[in-house]
């Protein structure tokens, strides 16, 4: 940008304004001038130079950051181009009388085409340069200086009216001070100069505050030692000591550094903490000090130059006495050497501290946060309802395991004639075998032959009854629910058993046909059970009016590779066809006792078996009620088997 | 003719039915067993006193029906009842078609007995009216048909003109019909001549 601003000035000037004396004499007059007589157009063409001088070389971290100040402050635009020209002098390397001679008619050739609207200088020695030789070079541009101490003009004569700026202050007691507070162990102040004229001016300034810290360290100077005799001493002095250096350029050996290398070097190998005046040394291995800012001192000198070419005469403008110091202080250095973090002032400018993650990350923090707590809530919703679901299964299972026994009851009670002639039969032939023993051993005569006989069948009928009763039981207990292995063909006979007196009493007829193969299943044994009787006892009600020779009903078991089924059919009247739909529903029923619950609790347990129930009216007549397996033979052999 | 009494148990339990048979035999009563109402009829019947020991449930036609085809028949042989689980409905069909007793199983020693012993009664009650029922028709029939018009007009309460009057015959004729009469049924007077009449009708009704 920079570039073309420049590029455009300066075909502005071939074209449109050739240099003339009163130009070059008084620029920021005529621009003056012309603003007054509104001549907008003819000034926006008009490029105006500053000429940044700076004492040193171009790499000084000190110059590089008053640059940075200045470009980000001097303002230019289409109507009022600036262009910024830097020179440097390369003191300490360079000087002398001969090079200033030579570096001012350089100078002055170099930007007689270019001459500059104002001059702003860098350091005191580039201010010192321009002081001394002025008269040779654009005697009338106004100069602004930059990182001017206040000692050092104060050790000069007056500024002319035209050369002003806002001075700095070295603020070495107060960040010695600073130092000796934060290492309270520290008994040795040590400083460290060089042999370079900036160095002996440093040593000098530092002398001068020597009586203030007299009473509580020793105070040692390392001056002009060469580097490496210097950084050996420096690594000797452990921590009882303090360093303040504000670096050089020239060590006792005549070799040049910048002074923050100097720094740099001193403070790696340093035991002790080591303070230095210039913030440009923050990073370096200082742990930091009371500082002015060059890139504030830039920018300070960018407002001054603005105002300037803006038109403002030098004496109007309110500058401040001084440039304000801050505390730097390097975070790395802070936790090396231990010091307290409280003992830090609030308005210190703490550097490279490592941003927490929070402080880092914050926002992502809060984000994730907030993506964790609402994942949380899910899972524990989800868990929640999980929990519901299984208890609401259980409950359900329950239910239907309930609503299975009651069904359970309800059928042995339709049965409770033929269970109680069951039973009494037995014991009724048992009462009447006592009784006939008894009448035997009271006549006089010997007959144990007969009552020998008459015990055998006593036992016998005493065990025909206990098993009743023992079937019974099975249909009756509350069991929990079993997952065993068992044969159709094994229930289809065991109902058999528990209803042939009931198809007796009704004078039916039950045909059982099992498989010829077994027909394996693995579930509850007695809910199958209650299901088939179920079944049967629905068909015996459908026969009861018929005639006898249609009162039959026929179970039958078949296991084929696919599936094992159990049918059972009859052959009455055959389900009214505007019932079948719905002949499995609960509470739907025809008969006048019914509730309507054994087909639906009948189809509710072969579906918790994992199978099929279904009715049709088969072509033949009667009805057929069919449950039907997939066949799980295979497996269910081999897990009884290994049971 | 044997006069013994012969009990026929009729129960389809063979256990049951042996446990019986052999309690009466152990009682000192005659007893045969039935497996079925089929097997009862199929039995050649004897004119012997006894009772019918006879299972409500059995294979086949039960109980309640053989006793039914019995009664059709005439025959009057006394039921008792025995039943496994005695409903109310059997009872009352069984009690209303003259059951002597309807026993539930398992039946102690004595209630059972007890219930043979007045089958029994009944059924020698039975047995003596049905005899004496047969005497009666007997001398009656032996009576002329002259006699049978006197013996009616005299139970009737008749004097003996009043019946010369209606049959047109003299009143001597009356009183040798009347003594011939009363030498045939084999009574002494008048009275008693109208009590037979009055038994007959009983019996002829029953």
């Amino acid at each position: 940008m920079t570039t073309n601003l420049r590029r455009r000035s300066n075909s502005a000037m071939r074209t449109a304004l050739p240099p003339t004396p009163l130009r070059l004499v008084c620029p920021w007059v005529v621009a003056a001038a012309l603003a007054l007589v509104g001549l907008q157009a003819a000034s926006a063409a008009e490029t105006r130079n500053v000429l940044v001088l700076y004492a040193n070389s171009r790499l000084l971290p000190a110059n590089i950051k008053l640059d940075h100040g200045l470009r980000e402050t001097i303002r230019t635009s289409a109507d009022r181009p600036v262009a910024l020209f830097d020179e440097f002098l390369d003191v300490p390397r360079f000087g002398g009388q001969a090079y200033a001679r030579t570096v001012t008619t350089y100078l002055r050739d170099k930007y007689a085409t270019r001459p500059p609207a104002v001059i702003v200088v860098g350091n005191q020695e580039a201010l010192s340069f321009v002081l001394e030789n002025r008269a040779a070079l654009f005697p009338e541009v106004p100069v602004v200086f930059m990182s001017a101490p206040k000692s050092f003009l104060r050790s000069i004569p007056a500024l002319p009216a035209d050369v002003f700026g806002v001075p700095i202050k070295y603020d070495i007691s107060s960040t010695i001070d600073q130092a000796l507070r934060w290492h309270p162990r520290a008994r040795r102040l040590v400083f460290v100069t060089g042999t370079g004229v900036w160095d002996r001016g440093w040593e000098g300034w530092l002398q001068a505050e020597v009586p203030g810290f007299k009473d509580r360290a020793t105070v040692e100077f390392l001056a002009g030692m060469p580097t490496a005799a210097l950084l050996k001493r420096l690594g000797e002095l452990g921590g009882d000591s303090v360093v303040f250096t504000p670096g050089y350029f020239k060590d006792g050996d005549g070799r040049n550094f910048t002074p923050r290398e100097s720094a740099e070097a001193m403070a790696s190998a340093a035991t002790a903490p080591v303070y230095g005046p210039f913030d440009t040394f923050i990073g370096s291995g200082i742990v930091g000090g009371r500082m002015p800012n060059y890139a504030a001192m830039g920018r300070q000198a960018g407002e001054i130059v603005n105002a300037l070419l803006d038109g403002a005469a030098p004496a109007a403008l309110r500058l401040p006495e001084i440039m304000p110091t801050t505390l730097n202080v390097d975070w790395r250095q802070v936790r090396r050497w231990g010091i307290d973090e409280t003992a830090i002032p609030g308005d210190a400018i703490v550097h490279f501290r490592e941003p927490g993650l929070w402080e880092e990350h914050h926002n992502e923090l809060i984000a994730g946060a907030i993506v964790f707590l609402l994942q949380a809530a899910l899972i524990a919703w989800l868990l929640f309802e999980r929990r519901h679901r299984r208890l609401a299964e259980q409950a359900n299972q329950k239910q239907r395991f309930e609503l299975a026994h009651a069904s359970r009851l309800a059928v042995v009670g339709e049965l409770t004639g033929s269970i109680a002639h069951e039973i009494n039969q037995p014991l009724g032939a048992i009462l009447s075998n006592a009784d006939a023993a008894e009448l035997m051993l009271e006549s006089a005569a010997d007959r144990r032959g007969e009552l020998r006989e008459i015990l055998a069948d006593i036992r016998r009928d005493d065990l025909r009854a206990s098993e009743v009763i023992r079937r019974l039981r099975l249909l009756l207990t509350r069991h929990e629910a079993e997952r065993q292995a068992f044969d159709l063909n094994d229930v289809v006979i065991e109902m058999a058993t528990l209803l042939r007196s009931e198809v007796q009493r009704r004078g039916m007829s039950l045909d059982i046909q099992t498989a010829p193969t077994s027909a394996t299943l693995v579930g509850d044994r007695i809910q199958v059970q209650q299901v088939l009787i179920n079944l049967v006892l629905n068909a015996m009600d459908a026969v009861a009016d018929l005639p006898e020779n249609r009162r039959t009903i026929l179970v039958s078991v078949s296991s084929r590779a696919d599936a094992i089924a159990i049918a059972v059919s009859d052959r009455g009247h055959g389900i009214a066809p505007e019932y079948l739909p719905q002949i499995f529903d609960s509470f739907f029923t025809t008969k006048p006792q019914g509730m309507g619950l054994g087909l639906s609790i009948a189809r509710t347990i072969v579906e918790a078996h994992g199978g099929r129930l279904h009715a049709e009216n088969p072509p033949g007549g009667g009805a057929l009620f069919r449950i039907e397996w997939p066949a799980t033979d295979a497996k269910a052999k081999s897990s009884a088997e290994t049971e | 003719m044997n006069t013994t009494a012969l009990i026929h148990v009729v129960d389809d339990d063979e256990s049951l039915r042996n446990a019986l048979l052999r309690l009466l035999a152990a009682a000192g009563f005659e007893a045969r067993g039935y497996a079925s109402t089929g097997d009862f009829l199929l039995h050649p019947r004897t004119d012997r006193p006894g009772c019918l020991l006879l299972d409500v449930r059995l294979p086949g036609p039960s109980g309640l029906d053989l006793q039914a085809a019995l009664q059709q028949q005439g025959i009057t042989l006394p039921v008792i009842f025995l039943t496994g689980y005695a409903d109310v409905n059997s009872c009352v069909r069984a009690m209303k078609a003259g059951a002597v007793d309807f026993l539930a199983k398992p039946v102690t020693r004595d209630t059972l007995f007890d219930a043979l012993r007045r089958a029994l009664a009944v059924d020698a009650l039975q047995r003596s009216a049905r005899d004496e029922a047969r005497q009666l028709r007997a001398a009656f029939a032996s009576l002329t048909p002259r006699e049978r018009e006197v013996f009616d007009r005299i139970v009737a309460g008749r004097l003996n003109k009043q019946i010369a009057d209606e049959l047109a015959i003299s009143e001597r004729t009356v009183k040798a019909e009347r003594a011939q009469c009363m030498a045939k049924l084999k009574v002494s007077s008048a009275a008693e001549l109208g009590r037979l009449a009055e038994r007959r009708q009983q019996l002829s009704g029953e």
